[in-house]
């Protein structure tokens, strides 16, 4: 309770609901009329195919009405009892919540154990109001969501649960969205993976309504036409042509992903990020919940200059629930990435000169590229270029020239990212070319050292600590890869006074 | 704060050497008896129906069959033998495992959340037992295996104590 009460008008507040709550409420009725939404895209593909054959539907077409029907009773009717049977209330403690049918469930869910609270709408949620609002309590059990509430219950609901209340001062606004910042969303995975994923998506769902894409006159024209005609310049048109649409996408998912974003310390104890053009997000994290920031760089946006911000906070749910909602700011510029960390953890950082890793970490980078990238390839392509043509002999030649110089500027890249050092509160370690993660932890929030080693590494004199952290994100905690194995001891006891002392010699 | 001349040192309590045996069971288990049995019969079949194929198909059983398995059934228990420890000092759980890799864990008693002992049926025949400590965080845990029973009982016993003389917030 300690939280809750920590001034005297939270306790107020909680009093006060707790006179004015204490009777059990039910969720928004509409929340039968957001679970027809499914409906949707089997009756449209019903009614395209209709369209399709003229009105005439077949017996299939009858089947699959019939057995939408069917799901159409059970869902709703037990969408309503779910309705009936659900009830919640706010006491002074706890947050209560009754469900179930026939095991008739009662669950009180303590208000100090409260860590976070998410609102999010999908798109048809939005159109009637309603929001789902999902509380996370720490440790790694789900979460639980209320499904659904009308907006401004949800809000109210959410000041209550958090009582704490209080407008935030007017500085608490770290960062909203900037249009200019679009110019990022091309340099994520989204411009040749959305293609792909869209690609598929839409020869599914062809398939599935029986039109087969290759068969229909024009698109096959062309592809010949083309295909015969010039393949030098099919070739290059077709890559940009996937650069554009990508481009497109990645621009579009960009806006639907971080429409109105918003980072703000909705009062002096909560962070909040709120989001979303379609699917409103709205996550709020403690501040004793949260261990630190990670600011990820991965290849091509550190190559545009540009970087995302990550919280390390617990009780944000599993680790696939937690990367989606620790998320804090979409691609954008690096400079912005430090600003909001820094209001984040409330100081500055230096985390561009760190504590260099032994010169022998990168010849193991090398080594390690060498012998599992550019080697297996040469060898097979040598192998078979002396069992078939030596045509293969050259290619092998070619990916050799090729891969080194770009395996090792990898190498090279890889080994200047490593980096760890102590500033003040922060633990900082920084390490990763393709996807480069500049970590900053609380000292304090480390749970546990791992010093992990292998005879190669032994012979090295490096080794690889890892700062185990409560957060369920990182599941195999912060690595410090390859430091010298000399310093490990020393620099782990550094960061967590008096934990090894008693350990080292 | 860089060299300190600080190195840590193993952990003061050795498993139990009744561990070998228990891993060597293990690594006759899987992998090594499934690999020298496939060796076995490859070469029986070799021998029976295409003796041509013996003098390439020898050596390269042996070599990615046979010494694989041997050395990681002869090998393996020894070598793990000599890392694995355990040590419960005064404000720390401190234990070494592995044996190609190998790791040093320290976590502090302070943020011990539940200590597990765990004794698997091919353990219980030896009378060993494993036991986990974990913290809050996943990658936290520590897990010592092949204690004797006796040893596990009190290290979970000290641990169990220790931990509540320096108990703070364990979350």
């Amino acid at each position: 309770m300690s939280e809750v009460n920590g001034d005297g008008m939270s306790e107020a507040r909680a009093g006060e609901t707790s006179e004015a709550n204490s009777q059990w409420r039910k969720l928004d009725p509409r929340t039968l009329l957001a679970h027809c939404a499914w409906l949707g895209p089997p009756l449209g593909s019903l009614a395209l195919t209709a369209l399709a054959t003229g009105g005439h539907l077949t017996t299939r077409a009858w089947i699959t009405l019939g057995i939408i029907a069917l799901v159409f009773t059970v869902i709703t009717a037990a969408g309503f009892v779910i309705w009936r049977r659900t009830r919640f209330r706010v006491t002074t403690e706890a947050l209560e919540l009754r469900t179930g049918l026939l095991s008739r469930r009662f669950r009180s869910i303590p208000l100090h154990r409260i860590r976070n609270i998410d609102l999010t709408a999908s798109p048809v949620q939005r159109v009637l109001g309603l929001v789902v609002l999902r509380i996370g309590t720490g440790g790694h059990q789900k979460r639980i969501a209320l499904e659904t509430l009308s907006r401004a219950e949800a809000e109210r609901l959410r000041t209550e649960l958090l009582a704490r209340g209080g407008t935030p001062a007017a500085d608490a606004v770290l960062a909203t969205a900037d249009p200019r910042w679009l110019r990022y969303a091309p340099l994520t995975f989204w411009v040749f993976g959305g293609v792909l994923t869209a690609g598929g998506g839409l020869w599914r769902a062809l398939d599935g309504m029986g039109i087969k894409p290759w068969e229909i006159g024009p698109v096959r024209n062309s592809f010949a036409e083309l295909g015969h005609r010039a393949l030098w310049l099919t070739i290059p048109l077709a890559l940009i042509a996937v650069l554009a649409l990508g481009t497109l996408g990645a621009i579009a998912l960009y806006i639907k992903d971080w429409w109105r974003y918003r980072l703000e310390w909705s009062d002096p104890a909560t962070l909040r990020v709120s989001r979303g053009l379609l699917t409103t997000h709205s996550v709020s994290i403690e501040r004793a919940r949260l261990r630190g920031v990670a600011i990820d760089e991965p290849l091509l946006l550190r190559a545009g200059g540009g970087a995302t911000v990550h919280a390390v906070a617990g009780g944000l749910g599993n680790q696939e629930e937690n990367e989606k909602r620790s998320i804090l700011m979409p691609p954008a510029p690096r400079a912005e990435a430090l600003r909001i960390r820094a209001g984040v953890l409330g100081e500055e950082i230096d985390t561009d000169q760190l504590r260099p890793h032994p010169r022998v970490a990168l010849r193991r980078r090398i080594t390690r590229v060498l012998a599992w990238a550019v080697l297996p390839v040469t060898v097979v392509l040598t192998l078979l270029g002396a069992l078939l043509t030596p045509v293969l002999l050259w290619c092998a030649l070619g990916w050799l020239l090729l891969s080194v110089p770009l395996a090792l500027t990898l190498a090279r890249s890889a080994y200047r990212a490593l980096g760890h050092e102590l500033r003040g509160r922060w633990l900082v370690i920084r390490s990763g070319t393709l996807w480069r993660r500049t970590v900053a932890l609380d000292r304090t929030a480390v749970v546990a050292w791992t010093f992990t080693d292998s005879p190669f590494s032994r012979r090295a004199g490096v080794c690889t600590t890892t700062a185990a952290v409560a957060v369920a994100r990182c599941a195999d905690g912060h690595h410090i890869r390859d430091m010298a194995a000399q310093d490990a001891a020393g620099f782990a006891e550094s960061v967590t006074p008096g934990l090894l002392r008693e350990f080292l010699v | 704060m860089t060299d300190t001349g600080l190195r840590l040192r193993p952990p003061r309590n050795k498993v139990d050497p009744r561990a070998r045996r228990w891993w060597r069971t293990q690594a006759l288990l899987l992998p090594g008896g499934p690999l020298l049995l496939t060796a076995a019969a490859l070469l029986l079949l070799s021998v029976l129906f295409f003796p041509g194929a013996l003098p390439w198909l020898v050596p390269l059983t042996l070599l990615l069959l046979v010494l694989p398995a041997l050395v990681f059934i002869l090998v393996m228990p020894r070598l793990r033998y000599r890392v694995h420890a355990w040590e419960v000092g005064e404000s720390a759980v401190y234990t070494a495992d592995g044996w190609f890799w190998q790791r040093r864990r320290i976590a502090p008693l302070s943020r011990v959340q539940t200590v597990d002992t765990v004794r698997g049926p091919l353990q219980r025949r030896y009378g060993l037992a494993t036991v986990t400590v974990t913290t809050a965080s996943t990658a936290g845990a520590v897990r010592i295996a092949g204690l004797s029973d006796e040893d596990a009982r009190q290290m979970a016993e000290r641990i169990a104590e220790a931990a509540r003389l320096v108990r703070e917030d364990a979350t």
